[in-house]
């Protein structure tokens, strides 16, 4: 297995880490063995000498790669923090030489120390930042690394990278599934908590979808491979989280704006307090000292690092539960959120009517002929549930069918024109309604949705639809309510209906009857008495989510509509918008935290350094604690409860 | 428009990324960069940007690019 970036560069700062204080510790030694001790163990200028050839390696070649992208940023105007530490740690090895002259005091020792203490603090910020992506690559590692392919009735193993589309593998149980396929034989429950964060296992039977590297658990299944590599739905959400993990969060652009103009302006400053204090003070070997202080203290790492940081450590703690933040952005938005808007269909409901009564005025079998044979032409989730409940085995010839967008079907059947649809419907084609009124609103008031079929002006009857609620839906609507969140729902339903569902769901406010294309409408309106997060399925809300502050995207089993939301949460369950939520605003919080003290430690430690206050040594230290304690304190929201 | 991802080599503080994303959008035909120091990943949003050209800012940086992804 090749080494990740992270790896090499860790094993790379670990070598220069053992490296560097290899021949740093003789420095130390000779510098204060006889300042301690009052032991003179040789002539003070030998000792230079000395210190000059250890330290040479410590700044020249453990510190190559650092001087040359240092230099190089100098020469090219791209200033970076390499560039401050290669001028800091080579004007004080030369100070070496002058002192050897009597010119100035001698930090040649020091410039090692500097150079030593600044690898050590990059290998453990490497490690800590090698841990914050941890959860990621946990992710990359789930995938199975062998397949065992049937053919001709034989079973082969082969490695994961030649399985092709459509060969048929085998999984026994406890063995991962090799990739995403659908199944072609037997049947099983399998683990899909890696990827979804739903723990109860999924029934899978002959023609359902399976996801790679999910977990077989007790039957045989042989599968037929749909995706393969790069396609597979695991290395879509991994790509998703990486590239998430890329994007900006709004408050980080002040601190991008700092850490762009830091370098120049240290250097400038550090300038400043050279000749300041060889004016003032006439010390041309403090002088030196207090600028090399204020070029190895500034971090703009500390800074730099403060946000992605957390976001990395956030989304990926995400990720693992089945919640993709797309962009930084949502984390920092949804603490002004004030409403949550949820579709309700697939949403709130399972999005799988089914017919609960019929009530017809004549024959029920004719009026399921009618709608039967009507609906078989439309796609919608209610269409089918009637087809199905028809189960007919003969269709009537519909022409001139037409599909009226949120209100219902029409066409003709022989000489009648058949009208099945709401009530608004009946109205505009002026049908009279008053033998099913009462029907209807038996219906509506305990949830269900209406269809009312006519044929040639006459009313035929009413069928009625209920779509169930979800689990989790009530708990995680009152776990919103109790954080102080307003709930609403947005429906084509009309208002008896839907006004049902709510108050079993305990949803505060209701916005029926609405057209599919206006509820981005709606949600632009209610923009306007503050941030609106919207939660609905991506693929029919896509407007909605884009409309509102935070979208957040609701996936169904295998499918996970990317391009819709913010948040995409994978597994298609409300308790993952809390989830989502808690997320956020503890990932934001912790953005925060780094912030400050990545803005605090540089606002205190500068001055002291041009006060002349810190030493260069103990100005590198605290350099360096500076950004482990902003990667440190991101790894600790892993230990913050979801 | 087309979008390029390159792996970067090197970058290791926060002013080198912010160094190799100016560097980046200076490059004819880029629209816009995100360099992230964490996933050593730059995502560059182009019309008709050359590979080379790209490559070649992110050197002038002091960097490498170790790998395209299309």
């Amino acid at each position: 297995m090749e080494e990740s970036i992270e790896e090499q560069e860790i094993n790379s700062w670990r070598i220069k880490l053992i490296w560097g204080w290899a021949l740093t510790i003789p420095i130390v030694f000779l510098m204060y063995f006889g300042k301690l001790t009052g032991i003179e163990l040789m002539p003070e200028i030998a000792m230079q000498i000395a210190i000059l050839i250890f330290a040479f390696p410590v700044i020249f070649v453990v510190g190559y790669e650092t001087l040359k992208g240092g230099f190089k940023g100098l020469v090219g105007f791209y200033f970076n923090m390499d560039s401050l530490i290669s001028l800091g740690t080579v004007i004080a090895y030369f100070t070496g030489f002058l002192s050897i002259a009597n010119l100035s005091s001698d930090y040649s020792g020091i410039s090692a120390m500097i150079m030593a203490i600044f690898v050590a603090g990059k290998f453990i910020e490497s490690k800590a930042r090698g841990r914050a992506s941890q959860e990621i690559r946990k992710l990359l590692e789930l995938g199975a690394k062998k397949a065992r392919i049937v053919k001709k009735g034989k079973e082969i193993e082969i490695d994961i990278s030649e399985l092709q589309i459509n060969d048929v593998f085998v999984v026994r149980p406890g063995e991962k599934i090799a990739t995403d396929g659908i199944v072609v034989k037997g049947q099983s429950a399998v683990d899909e908590s890696m990827v979804t964060g739903e723990s109860m296992p999924v029934d899978k039977n002959v023609k359902d979808n399976v996801i790679g590297a999910t977990i077989n658990q007790d039957g045989i299944l042989y599968i037929k491979a749909t995706k393969i590599g790069k396609d597979t739905f695991l290395a879509h959400i991994i790509d998703l989280v990486e590239e998430a993990q890329g994007t900006k969060v709004p408050i980080q652009k002040l601190a991008d704006k700092i850490t762009g103009v830091f370098v120049p302006v240290i250097l400038g400053l550090s300038l400043l307090t050279f000749i300041n204090w060889y004016a003032f003070a006439g010390d041309f070997g403090k002088a030196l000292g207090t600028s090399i202080s204020v070029l190895v203290i500034a971090c703009p790492c500390a800074l730099g690092l403060a946000t992605p940081i957390a976001l990395m450590v956030g989304s990926g703690m995400g990720a693992k539960r089945g919640i993709l933040i797309r962009k930084g952005e949502a984390i920092q938005t949804m603490k002004e959120v004030k409403t949550i808007v949820f579709d309700k269909t697939g949403t709130i409901t399972k999005g799988m009517p089914e017919v609960t009564d019929v009530f017809a005025l004549g024959k029920e079998n004719y009026l399921l002929e009618v709608a039967g044979s009507m609906e078989r032409n439309s796609d919608h989730p209610i269409a089918k549930a009637v087809v199905a409940h028809a189960n007919l085995k003969h269709y009537k010839d519909v022409k001139n069918f037409k599909t009226i967008r949120g209100k219902g079907l029409e066409g003709m059947i022989g000489k009648n024109k058949v009208v099945i649809g709401n009530e608004g419907l009946m109205k505009e084609k002026k049908i009279d309604l008053k033998k099913v009124s009462d029907a209807i609103k038996k219906y509506q008031s305990s949830g269900k949705s209406i269809l009312i079929v006519a044929s040639g002006r006459e009313l035929l009857g009413v069928i009625a639809v209920a779509d169930a609620v979800k689990q989790d839906s009530i708990s995680a609507i009152s776990e919103l309510k109790q954080d102080g969140y307003k709930t609403i729902m947005i429906t084509g339903d009309n208002e008896i209906t839907a006004k049902a569902i709510a108050k079993e769901v305990g949803i505060d406010e209701v916005i029926a009857e609405v057209m599919p294309e206006d509820k981005a409408e709606n949600v632009k309106r209610l923009k306007e008495n503050g941030m609106v997060a919207f939660v609905g399925d991506g693929i029919n809300d896509a407007p909605a989510l884009k409309e509102s502050n935070v979208g957040i995207a609701m996936g169904t089993g295998t499918d996970v509509a990317i391009e819709a939301g913010d948040i995409v949460l994978v597994k298609g369950s409300l308790e993952g918008v809390v989830q989502a939520i808690r997320l956020s605003k503890a990932t934001f919080s912790k953005i925060k935290q780094n912030l400050f003290w990545a803005f605090a430690y540089n606002v205190v430690a500068i001055p002291l350094a041009v006060a002349g206050i810190l030493h260069p040594v103990v100005a590198e230290i605290a350099m360096a604690a500076s950004s482990i304690s902003v990667v440190g304190n991101a790894n600790l929201l892993r230990n913050k409860r979801i | 428009m087309t979008k390029i991802k390159l792996i970067i080599k090197g970058m290791h503080c926060a002013s080198c990324a912010t160094n190799v994303e100016r560097s980046l959008s200076k490059v004819p035909g880029v629209k816009s960069v995100n360099v992230s120091l964490l996933t050593h990943k730059a995502v560059i949003e182009s019309e008709n940007a050359k590979e080379d050209d790209l490559k070649k800012a992110v050197s002038r940086t002091g960097y490498s690019v170790v790998n395209v992804e299309k």
